[in-house]
């Protein structure tokens, strides 16, 4: 406990000088504004962002307080647009769609805002607050792990994964295979021998994560967005005057605290953030309240959940990165990447080796959930006007930031051609019905894949048995089943409830 | 049957990358019990797994594009490598402003606000990062011209 209190005082130190307490409010106002613009989450805003935050020169704790400032401020404006337009930022924002857009068609647009912006609000917090108490505590007991128990718990991550992300587990395995395979290319570091190089000398080094991360999602959501472009103009909901009461309040607290506790852990989970969070808890709030008809016609309760649930999810899938060094969702492996380039090794040794960037980032995220609250509730009209920015000027500032971030730190011209093909690749892929995050978490984890495997069987001589001797890697492959078994037989046991006339639409709602 | 072609073409770039891991990738001397190879070797044939799955048990029908939009995106794709075929030598102000007015004029602009937005991207744009954020932008004959 005394650990907690005295990083946390440090991490407060940290957060709260004048630089980077603007950098917290920055990136919460820009993160907010990001997420509220329709079609863009948070993971096109950070990944958009990220090279120009890289190349400004910050140090590593500035830099990542405001890129995960972007992260959550994106994670509460999604449902700006979620409840006014209808149209959810990412799909982490699809269930808010739900109850909040028919609340603001029954003219309570006000409030569905208010009240999700406070349902937001705890759903941060208590993530943070769960963060700074047990982060510390996993990260102590990670560092007894060998590279054996890495190989098991990386194992776990995928399987994960291609469990619970994306509807064809196929397709998920692959998407993290490709971005495995993107990883293996450059001089491998343990013999010197270049490996998928063919003498081009740009990429001995390995594939820049940068061009990778804006390839796949900067520019692919470009094309996404022109493609969507035919589809007509998007009417905005007006903002009425309504506002949250405390009666709302006290019928939603357990709802929001519920939702709350099943984001947080869920977002815990490797590869699984605020989509499957928000969708797990939206479903369990509905059947808590006996599949009330109200649901999906404007009812509070099922606003609040996937909104308290989502911001959850997003403090969650930052404790696995920050303590294990395995990251929880898409946009986490992207700040991951971030800690990397700033060569700040994110894992259990973290909070000793440099409790500024640990401690910081957590601290502020204290900070930036209240900024966030603060500038949310009044200036919530500010960025609904934002709703009606045209497209057609938005879209190509997109990639001019893009352009921007890759040429200032690479700054040749060959790898502007190379996110654009990359851009069209990671299209495709989406259209086909791949999801991108694994691609990009294979592609992080890569190199901490394959040196744990290896170093293993160094340790053993070559027997593979050293992999499953811990009670750490047994524990390990003993939940990878488990996560794979238990979503199948549950979809079997909905299958026949839904055959029995028990039909129960929300668990069918789009994953990311 | 997209799932089909898009999982055919990555089949044989998984081959290749299998078949090098296989029978080229190999270290001069190595003390470890895993080299080079081994990690790619075990990658590819899982890649090569999951596709022959894909190929077999594809759940993607169609691909679901209109010509109009299919050609909206082949502009999209020419604008876009010209962009970076002429960020350099023509600077970051001109390019930019080609790319925001051609851009912008395909997605339906007005032809002068398109105008007053790009001109504004680029100036804006170039001034912003240059001097505030002090990145690295190419400079182009305007900016030389002017210093």
């Amino acid at each position: 406990m005394d650990a907690v209190f005295s990083g946390l005082a440090s991490g407060f130190a940290t957060a709260l000088q004048p630089f980077n307490l603007m950098l917290v409010l920055a990136g919460c106002f820009a993160g907010t504004l990001i997420g509220a613009l329709p079609g863009i989450g948070p993971i096109n805003g950070v990944a958009i962002l990220l090279p120009i935050a890289y190349s400004l020169g910050f140090p590593a704790e500035s830099a990542i307080i405001l890129l995960a400032g972007i992260y959550y401020g994106a994670e509460y404006g999604g449902r700006i647009s979620s409840i006014l337009l209808n149209v959810p930022g990412d799909a982490g924002a699809v269930m808010t769609t739900l109850d909040g857009n028919p609340m603001a068609r029954n003219g309570e647009a006000g409030k569905a805002l208010s009240l999700s912006a406070i349902a937001s609000f705890v759903g941060g917090t208590f993530a943070v607050v769960l963060m700074s108490l047990f982060g510390p505590l996993l990260a102590s007991y990670a560092v007894t792990f060998s590279p054996s128990d890495y190989v098991a718990l990386m194992v776990f991550a995928f399987a994960s994964l291609a469990s619970l992300v994306g509807a064809n587990p196929v397709k998920t395995l692959l998407g993290a295979v490709i971005g495995l395979i993107l990883a293996s290319v450059g001089i491998d570091a343990n013999t010197g021998v270049a490996r998928y190089t063919f003498g081009i000398p740009d990429i001995l080094a390995g594939i820049d994560f940068l061009v990778v991360v804006i390839g796949l999602f900067g520019m692919a959501e470009l094309i996404h967005l022109v493609e969507q472009q035919a589809r007509g103009q998007l009417k905005t909901l007006k903002i009425d005057k309504s506002f949250v009461t405390m009666a709302d309040l006290a019928r939603t607290k357990w709802t929001i605290l519920r939702a709350s506790m099943i984001g947080f852990f869920i977002g815990i989970l490797p590869g699984t953030g605020a989509s499957v969070a928000s969708a797990v808890a939206y479903g369990s709030e509905k059947r808590a309240c006996n599949n009330a008809p109200s649901f999906g016609k404007g009812d509070i309760r099922g606003l609040a959940a996937p909104e308290a649930a989502n911001n959850a999810a997003a403090g969650g899938a930052m404790v696995p990165m920050l303590t294990l060094g395995i990251p929880g969702s898409g946009t986490t492996a992207i700040l991951l990447g971030a800690l990397l380039l700033f060569n700040v090794q994110p894992g259990p040794l973290m909070f000793e080796q440099r409790p500024e960037v640990a401690w910081g980032l957590i601290a502020s995220m204290y900070i930036g959930n209240i900024a966030l609250l603060v500038i949310n509730l009044p200036l919530v009209g500010l960025f609904a006007r934002m709703l009606t920015i045209p497209q057609q000027y938005l879209t190509p500032l997109i990639a001019v930031l893009a352009f921007v971030g890759v040429y200032s730190i690479v700054g040749n011209a060959h790898d502007l051609y190379m996110i654009t093909l990359l851009g069209v690749f990671g299209w495709v892929m989406r259209k086909l019905g791949f999801s991108l995050a694994p691609v990009i978490l294979g592609f992080v984890l890569g190199g901490l894949f394959e040196n744990n495997l290896r170093r293993a069987l160094s340790i053993s001589g070559g027997d593979w048995t050293i992999l499953v001797t811990s009670w750490n890697a047994i524990g390990l492959y003993v939940l990878t089943v488990a996560i794979i078994v238990v979503p199948l037989v549950y979809s079997r046991y909905r299958t026949r409830a839904l055959a029995e006339g028990d039909a129960d639409a929300t668990t069918d709602a789009p994953r990311s | 049957m997209a799932d089909r072609i898009f999982a055919g073409i990555l089949f044989v770039v998984a081959l290749g990358y299998t078949y090098i891991a296989f029978f080229i990738l190999q270290a001069p001397f190595q003390y470890d019990p895993l080299g080079p190879e081994s990690w790619p070797q075990i990658l590819g044939v899982v890649a090569l797994l999951c596709l022959a799955y894909i190929l077999v048990r594809p759940d993607r029908d169609r691909f679901d594009l209109p010509l109009r939009t299919g050609g909206r995106l082949l502009a999209l794709f020419v604008f876009l490598m010209g962009y970076g075929y002429l960020y350099q030598p023509l600077g970051f102000i001109i390019s930019t402003f080609l790319f925001c007015l051609a851009l912008s004029l395909m997605l339906g602009a007005r032809p002068l606000a398109a105008l007053a937005f790009s001109a504004a991207t680029g100036v804006v744009g170039y001034v912003v990062c240059t001097v505030l954020l002090e990145l690295n932008l190419p400079a182009g004959p305007i900016v030389r011209a002017l210093s």
